[in-house]
């Protein structure tokens, strides 16, 4: 069943398109110095959030602590999340604010996603996982030898 | 002639992205490892002249590049 709906924004007239479930990827920077508890929490009223505009998480990527390109409200570090979602097209608008009002978020980023991409997306978890694992392992054990080399000239 | 050599000096004319087979190119902005070669010092995007990217993949790329500054993953640019 499709439903007709008026997008509000403020930017536009009001626009009636069909009422659908549209799938998006959301960036969010939180701040660096929080502990692995409260990210969590974050997640937890993130969800909430997206809840409350109709959509669901499909896919969490927890990135970790990065170093940032540039300054981003005065912090060199932050916590980076990647999330999937779907969402009612009228609700990013309300999404993007709640995001900017939450205020361990420093900066964030709401990305339309096509249907192969967002596949694509949900499909690559395990192997990139299991990559990115071997080349961990590898660059430790690269490092392992580089210090061990380091030891033996010092030596 | 003189042109072949000029050529091997930079690069190969070869598209890094869609060389291998004929299915459809995805770029990550969120790949670092890969967009980071075809940034200059500077944080500019090295032009596919330089690069040897087909313009598709270019095109690709300067969007996934400009979504990675967006979000913090890649400078606009760099001070000296």
């Amino acid at each position: 069943m499709l439903e007709f709906v008026f997008i509000q924004h403020p930017l536009f007239k009001p626009m009636r398109r069909y009422l659908l479930l549209r799938s998006y990827q959301s960036v969010l920077i939180l701040k660096p110095d929080i502990e692995e508890s409260r990210v969590d929490e974050a997640l937890a009223k993130i969800g909430e959030f997206i809840k409350s505009n109709g959509g669901a998480i499909l896919k969490t990527e927890k990135w970790g602590k990065k170093r940032l390109a540039y300054r981003v409200k005065k912090n060199r570090f932050g916590v980076y999340l990647n999330l999937y979602h779907t969402l009612e097209p009228s609700g990013v608008f309300d999404l993007e604010k709640k995001y900017k009002l939450f205020d361990l978020i420093i900066k964030f980023m709401v990305l339309h996603l096509a249907d192969d991409e967002l596949e694509r997306a949900l499909g690559r978890d395990e192997e990139s996982d299991e990559a990115e694992g071997e080349k961990a392992a590898g660059e430790k054990a690269a490092g392992e030898k580089a210090t061990a080399k380091n030891d033996e000239d010092k030596g | 002639m003189a042109e072949t050599k000029k050529r091997s000096f930079f690069s190969s004319k070869i598209c890094r992205f869609c060389n291998d087979d004929e299915s459809k190119v995805y770029i990550d902005f969120h790949d670092i490892k890969a967009l980071k070669p075809l940034i200059s010092e500077r944080g500019k995007i090295v032009p596919s002249r330089i690069s040897g990217n087909c313009a598709k993949c270019q095109r690709l790329l300067t969007r996934a590049i400009k979504k990675a500054r967006n979000i913090a993953l890649l400078p606009f640019s760099v001070q000296h």
